[in-house]
């Protein structure tokens, strides 16, 4: 087991959100890009929004592993759904001010005022759609103070119009909406992914036929898609190992990828 | 942990039910496809079939119309006249093919009265010769449909070998001079009922006239040994003093 080809690329495709993992897509890279240069600009909220498994929380984790090295930079990926947990997680992640009691929203701002930093700090939100609406308000307030920059990342959904939400209106703020990936970008997603790890052997295995049906079952969903990876990798190192003749190396078997959309849960059966 | 052997379980459930609509849908039009063809093709033969009849009710009409006004058609009947009269051998015809008649032996004609013209027959000849059309007066025609009932009665002889037809269509093919025909008749309705006196007797004098008179007489003495059939030995007494020819 500690030989087969596929350990390594099944242990790629582990859902765990990593910036070294980023893989760099067009589409996606040309977001990027435009978000690090909004995030430059004198905005006080830049929202991040598109549906579930389209690199929202990769996107916020890349731009917190590349701007920290120039500037006070706070992620909260896990939402802090307590109002007063949240600001005095804020004060002790910017301003390493450490209270066991409540902090006032009037008391956060007089601690940005006191610690004076070169660049406006700011503050990566992932799942923000898990907030309050009066905890939303004061982000809003805090922002309005100049006093940290939100960059917030939420789910779109089909019944919920965003962008149409009070506290997004008014706001001076850019909006940039992700993708679910296309059958070409999730071909490269998964190809270079591989090739990044040197896993050549079975990046040659995958074909169009195969990524047609990863598609398919995913619906372009990268996070699904690494689900499904993972899965699929774990099969055939089960079958490497116990009955290598099912195991055909020109292409991925329709079968397994099928028993492994099964596993995940992508195809009900 | 992977549980493959459940997982190959569910991913087989699963292809069966992605397949089974397939698979139900391809079936129902294969069937379709052989089914409707031959109900379609069904349909057009029983269509088919109405026209036939409806010509053949026609055919009688323009006739009627096309000749002279004075023209009249009708079906020949005299086979049944001649079933009628009790002094010929035609008497003997059965009517109908679902009752069978008792073969009549008191009706049986005397065997040397038989190569002579009965009136009957001589009745239809005189039908089947064309009269003179009479300006001025009302001209019948009748007619001869002699030959397409026989083959009627030799039909309904195929269906349902009663011996009875057997011995009218032996005796018709005798009367006509078809001897072969009344012969091969003869000979089936023996085989069906073999003590029918008039069946043998149209055999042996069927085989008198195809010029097999030994053979005849041995088949009749034959009958007689087996039933002691008076007309047959009448039959044989005259063939034995070089009569009926």
């Amino acid at each position: 087991m500690e030989h087969s080809l596929f350990l390594k690329p099944r242990d790629l495709f582990m859902d765990v959100v990593n910036p070294k993992d980023y893989v760099q897509i067009d589409s996606v890279s040309h977001m990027y890009q435009s978000l690090k240069t909004s995030v430059q600009k004198p905005l006080k909220m830049i929202l991040l929004y598109g549906r579930p498994g389209t690199g929202k929380s990769m996107l916020l984790h890349k731009l917190h592993h590349d701007l920290s090295k120039h500037q006070k930079v706070c992620m909260i990926d896990i939402p802090i759904i307590d109002e007063d947990d949240f600001l005095r997680v804020l004060a002790h992640k910017i301003y390493s001010y450490a209270s066991r009691e409540a902090l006032t929203l009037t008391r956060f701002l007089e601690l940005s005022t006191a610690v004076n930093y070169p660049v406006i700090p700011i503050v990566l939100l992932d799942e923000a759609q898990l907030y309050s609406p009066s905890l939303m308000e004061k982000i809003r307030l805090i922002s309005d103070a100049r006093a940290l920059k939100f960059v917030i990342a939420l789910h779109k959904t089909d019944n919920e119009d965003i962008l149409a939400k009070e506290h997004f209106q008014t706001r001076i703020w850019e909006s940039i909406e992700l993708q679910n990936a296309s059958h070409e970008e999730l071909k490269i997603y998964i190809q270079k992914k591989l090739l990044k790890a040197n896993c050549f052997d079975v990046a040659s295995m995958i074909n169009d036929k195969n990524i047609k049906l990863i598609n398919k079952l995913t619906r372009g969903n990268y996070r699904d898609s690494n689900k499904l990876m993972f899965s699929l990798f774990s099969l055939y190192v089960w079958y490497e190992e116990n009955n290598p003749r099912k195991i055909k190396y020109n292409a991925l078997a329709t079968k397994f990828i099928e028993m492994a959309a099964i596993h995940t849960g992508l195809i009900h059966a | 942990m992977l549980d493959i052997s459940k997982l190959e379980r569910r991913w087989l459930k699963y292809k069966i039910k992605k397949i089974l609509p397939y698979t139900l849908l391809i079936t129902t039009v294969t069937i379709l496809g052989f089914t409707i063809p031959f109900v379609l093709s069904n349909r057009h033969s029983s269509k088919a079939m109405i026209p036939l009849k409806k010509d053949a009710i026609k055919v009688k009409a323009p006739n009627t119309e096309n000749d002279e006004g004075a023209m009249v058609l009708e079906p020949s009947m005299h086979f049944i006249e001649s079933m009628d009269t009790p002094s010929t051998p035609i008497t003997n015809t059965p009517t109908s093919s679902t009752k069978p008649a008792p073969t009549p032996k008191h009706s049986i004609a005397p065997i040397a009265s038989l190569p002579t013209p009965t009136p009957a027959i001589a009745q239809t000849q005189a039908t089947k010769a064309p009269q003179p059309i009479v300006k001025g007066k009302l001209t019948s025609i009748k007619r001869d449909d002699t030959a397409f009932d026989i083959h009627e009665i030799e039909d309904r002889f195929k269906d349902t070998s009663n011996p009875n037809l057997g011995v009218y269509i032996a005796k018709y093919h005798y009367d006509h001079g078809n001897y072969s025909e009344a012969y091969n008749y003869a000979l089936k309705t023996n085989s069906i009922n073999n003590s029918i006196d008039d069946s043998w007797l149209i055999f042996a004098k069927a085989l008198v006239k195809l010029g097999k008179e030994e053979q005849a007489k041995k088949t009749l003495q034959l009958y007689i040994s087996n039933s002691n059939s008076q007309a047959a030995k009448n039959y044989l007494d005259t063939l034995d003093k070089g009569g009926s020819k």
